[in-house]
C-alpha cells in the first residue's frame, strides 16, 4: 500500500517571540516558526511512510502578512518540515487568508486538497500555536465529506483503515475509520526528529509550489474580522533572589513569602 | 420554532457555566440546550433559562459525529443565531463541523461572547495566552467557552426548562475501545497554595519533594503539560495551563519549569509566583515574582528543612 498522506503545516507567530506597539501585539514583526504541534504532524506522516512507503505532501496556507516580506520565513518553515522528510509541499499565498481565520484558510486548504487529489490521509496537529482554535481538522474533513478523528495520541494504519486513540478529558477512546480520513494528532503523538544538516540541505531540492485563491478556483472567502489582538500584560516583581548558599537562598525565600503574607501561620 | 442560542454540554454541570452565558447575552427563555448524557444527568441541570433542554436517551458515551448529527437537527429546528458549547474537545469537534457545513465562523474558548444586533463578538486568548483577541462576524455564529467564566451568571438559578428526548445517532466511527482515566479528588482551581512540577523532575518518584513541599505549605501540586500527557506521572486534574486547568492561588511555586506561555497563561491570578529553576535564562523568571537560579534536586531538600523550621512542623 503505498500511501498518499498530506501534512498540514502552518507557519505560526511564535509566541515566545511577541512585539509590541504600545498595548498592541505587532504581528507584522513578529517571527513567525512552524507550529508546535504541526512537527507532530510531520512526523506522524513520515512515520506512517518509512513504514508502509509513499510519500508526505506538505500543505499549507500563509496567513499572517506582510506577505512581501515573509516569503523567506515560510519556505524556512515549509523546507523545515520538508528536511524531516516530506516530499513535497503546496502553499496557498493570498492577501485575503491574511490575518487567519480557519473558516477562510479550511476552504482554501480544502480546495488544494482536492485539486491536488488522491489522499489517504490528511493529518494536521491538535491546535496552531498562534490562534489555538483547534478547528482546521474538522472543517476540512466536512468540506471534504471524510471522517475525522481528532486528539490522537496514536495513529496506525492497515488494509485501508486508520486506527487512532484519541486523547480525551476523562479517558482514551480508540476509533477506526475508513481512508480516506482526517486526523488531528496531539503533542503527545510522537517526538518531532530534528532534521540533520544533510536534511536540510537535500530539502531545498524539493519543489515548493504556491498558488492563489483564483489558481485554485475559489473566490476569497468570508471571515471574521480581527478588530483588536492587545498583549496581556502582567506585572510581577522579577527578584531573583542573591545568597551566599542554598540555605541562605531558602530563609531569603521564606522571608519574602512571609511579607508578602502568602505563607501559613507557624 | 426559532431560539436565539443553541448551547451544548457533555456534563449537567458544564450546563450551569451555559446557563449563565446565556442569561449574560440576555436569552432567558430563547435559548435551547443539548445534554450529550441521559435524562437522570439532565434532571439536574434543567434551568429555567431554557426553553427545552434536549437529552439523549439512555445516555452514553457520545462521538463528535454522533454530536454533531444531534447539533445538525436542533440547527435546522431552531435556526439560532448563536451555537455555544462547552469547551470539550469532542463539542469543538463537533462544532467545527457544523460550523464548515454552515459556513459559520467560530470563537473557540472565547471569554466573552457579545450579540448585538446580527454581530456577534468574541473575546480569545490566543499567541499562547499572552494576547487578547477581539473578533466580529454576522451572526449565525458558533463558539465554545469554558463554563467556569460564567460561574458568576449562573448563581441561583432556576429550574424549570421542559425536557426533551433525542435518539443517538449512529456513530460513523466505530469504537474499539475505551479506557477511563484515573481521577484524583484535587481542586487545583481554588487551592491557596500551588506547588507545580516540570521537566525539571527526571522520575516520577522525585514529585515526592513536591508532594512533601505542598503538604507543608497546606497547598497541591500541580504540574505542566508534559508531566500529565506525556509522562503521565500525574492525573489531569492536576494540568495546569491553557489546555488544563487555570489556577488563582495566593502563592504558586513553579518547579523545573521553563515558563513556556501556554502554561503561564493559567498562573496570571496567582498572587505571587515563585520560579525555581536551574537555568538562570529561564523564561519563567520574567514571569516571577521572586526567582531562585538552582538545581531543583539540591535546593528542594533544604527548603523543606528550613520551612519545618519556620513553621514548627
Ligand atoms: C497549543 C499548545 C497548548 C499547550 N498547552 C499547555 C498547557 O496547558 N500546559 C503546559 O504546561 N504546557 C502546554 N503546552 C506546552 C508548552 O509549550 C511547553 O512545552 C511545556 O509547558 C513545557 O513544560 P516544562 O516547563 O515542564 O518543560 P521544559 O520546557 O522542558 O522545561 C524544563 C525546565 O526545567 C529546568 N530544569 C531542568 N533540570 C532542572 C533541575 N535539576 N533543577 C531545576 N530546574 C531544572 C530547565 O532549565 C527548564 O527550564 C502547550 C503547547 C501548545 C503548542
Amino acid at each position: 500500500m503505498a500511501l498518499n498522506i498530506a501534512v498540514l503545516v502552518k507557519a505560526s507567530l511564535d509566541p515566545n517571540m511577541i512585539r509590541t506597539r504600545g498595548d498592541d501585539v505587532d504581528t507584522d514583526s513578529m517571527p513567525l516558526a512552524m507550529s508546535e504541534y504541526d512537527k507532530n504532524a510531520v512526523e506522524a506522516g513520515v512515520q506512517l511512510k518509512e513504514k508502509h512507503g509513499g510519500r508526505v505532501v506538505v500543505v499549507s496556507a500563509l496567513t499572517w502578512g506582510p506577505l512581501a516580506k515573509r516569503q523567506r520565513e515560510y519556505e524556512q518553515v515549509i523546507r523545515e518540515a520538508l528536511a524531516m522528510g516530506a516530499d513535497e509541499a503546496h502553499v496557498v499565498v493570498d492577501e485575503a487568508l491574511v490575518p487567519g481565520d480557519p473558516l477562510a484558510t479550511s476552504k482554501a486548504l480544502a480546495a488544494l486538497l482536492e485539486k491536488l487529489g488522491g489522499f489517504d490521509l490528511v493529518i494536521t496537529g491538535e491546535a496552531s500555536m498562534d490562534m489555538i482554535s483547534s478547528q482546521l481538522g474538522a472543517r476540512i474533513a466536512a468540506l471534504l465529506g471524510v471522517p475525522f478523528i481528532s486528539y490522537a495520541r496514536r495513529l496506525e494504519l492497515g488494509d485501508g483503515v486508520v486506527t487512532a486513540v484519541r486523547d480525551l478529558e476523562d479517558g482514551y477512546s480508540t476509533v477506526r475509520a475508513k481512508l480516506p480520513a482526517v486526523v488531528s494528532v496531539t503533542g503527545e503523538a510522537n517526538k518531532p526528529r530534528i532534521p540533520t544538516l544533510i536534511q536540510i540541505r537535500r530539502a531545498f531540492r524539493k519543489p515548493i509550489k504556491k498558488y492563489s485563491l483564483a489558481d485554485l478556483g475559489i473566490e476569497a472567502p468570508s471571515k471574521p474580522r480581527l478588530e483588536e489582538l492587545k498583549v496581556i500584560q502582567v506585572k510581577r516583581k522579577n527578584i531573583i533572589i542573591e545568597a551566599e548558599n542554598l540555605e541562605q537562598a531558602a530563609e531569603k525565600l521564606i522571608e519574602a513569602l512571609e511579607r508578602e503574607g502568602v505563607l501559613p501561620k507557624a | 420554532m426559532a431560539a436565539r442560542v443553541l448551547v451544548a454540554a457533555e456534563k449537567p454541570e458544564q450546563l450551569q457555566g451555559l446557563a449563565g452565558l446565556v442569561k449574560a447575552l440576555g436569552a432567558e427563555g430563547e435559548a435551547v440546550a443539548l445534554l450529550a448524557a441521559g435524562r437522570e444527568e439532565a434532571e439536574k441541570a434543567a434551568y429555567s433559562v431554557f426553553k427545552t433542554l434536549y437529552y439523549v436517551e439512555g445516555g452514553g458515551r457520545l462521538q463528535p459525529c454522533q454530536l454533531h448529527e444531534l447539533l445538525e437537527g436542533l440547527y435546522a429546528e431552531h435556526s439560532p443565531v448563536l451555537v455555544v458549547g462547552a469547551a470539550t474537545k469532542n463539542l469543538t469537534d463537533a462544532l467545527a463541523r457544523l460550523s464548515a457545513r454552515h459556513n459559520l465562523p467560530m470563537f473557540t474558548e472565547a471569554v466573552s461572547i457579545q450579540l448585538s444586533g446580527d454581530e456577534v463578538t468574541a473575546v480569545r486568548q490566543v499567541l499562547g495566552g499572552r494576547a487578547r483577541a477581539r473578533l466580529a462576524a454576522k451572526a449565525p455564529a458558533a463558539a465554545t467557552v469554558n463554563p467556569a467564566v460564567y460561574a458568576e451568571q449562573a448563581q441561583g438559578l432556576a429550574a424549570g426548562a421542559e425536557l426533551a428526548g433525542l435518539r443517538a445517532p449512529a456513530a460513523v466511527l466505530e469504537e474499539t475501545g475505551y479506557e477511563p482515566k484515573k481521577r484524583e479528588a484535587v481542586d487545583l482551581e481554588s487551592a491557596e497554595v500551588v506547588v507545580g512540577v516540570g521537566r525539571g523532575f527526571r522520575r516520577k518518584e522525585d514529585l515526592a519533594m513536591a508532594e512533601e513541599l505542598a503538604q507543608l505549605l497546606g497547598g497541591v501540586v500541580g504540574a505542566s503539560r508534559p508531566i500529565v500527557a506525556d509522562y503521565g506521572w500525574l492525573s489531569e486534574d492536576r494540568w495546569i495551563g491553557i489546555s488544563g486547568k487555570k489556577i488563582r492561588p495566593k502563592v504558586y511555586i513553579a518547579i523545573g519549569i521553563s515558563g513556556a506561555p501556554q502554561h503561564m497563561a493559567a498562573t496570571v491570578d496567582s498572587k505571587i509566583i515563585v520560579a525555581i529553576n536551574k537555568d538562570k535564562n529561564a523564561p519563567i523568571f520574567q514571569y516571577a515574582d521572586y526567582g531562585v537560579v538552582a538545581d531543583l534536586y539540591q535546593f528542594l531538600p533544604v527548603l523543606i528543612k528550613k520551612l519545618r523550621e519556620r513553621l514548627g512542623k
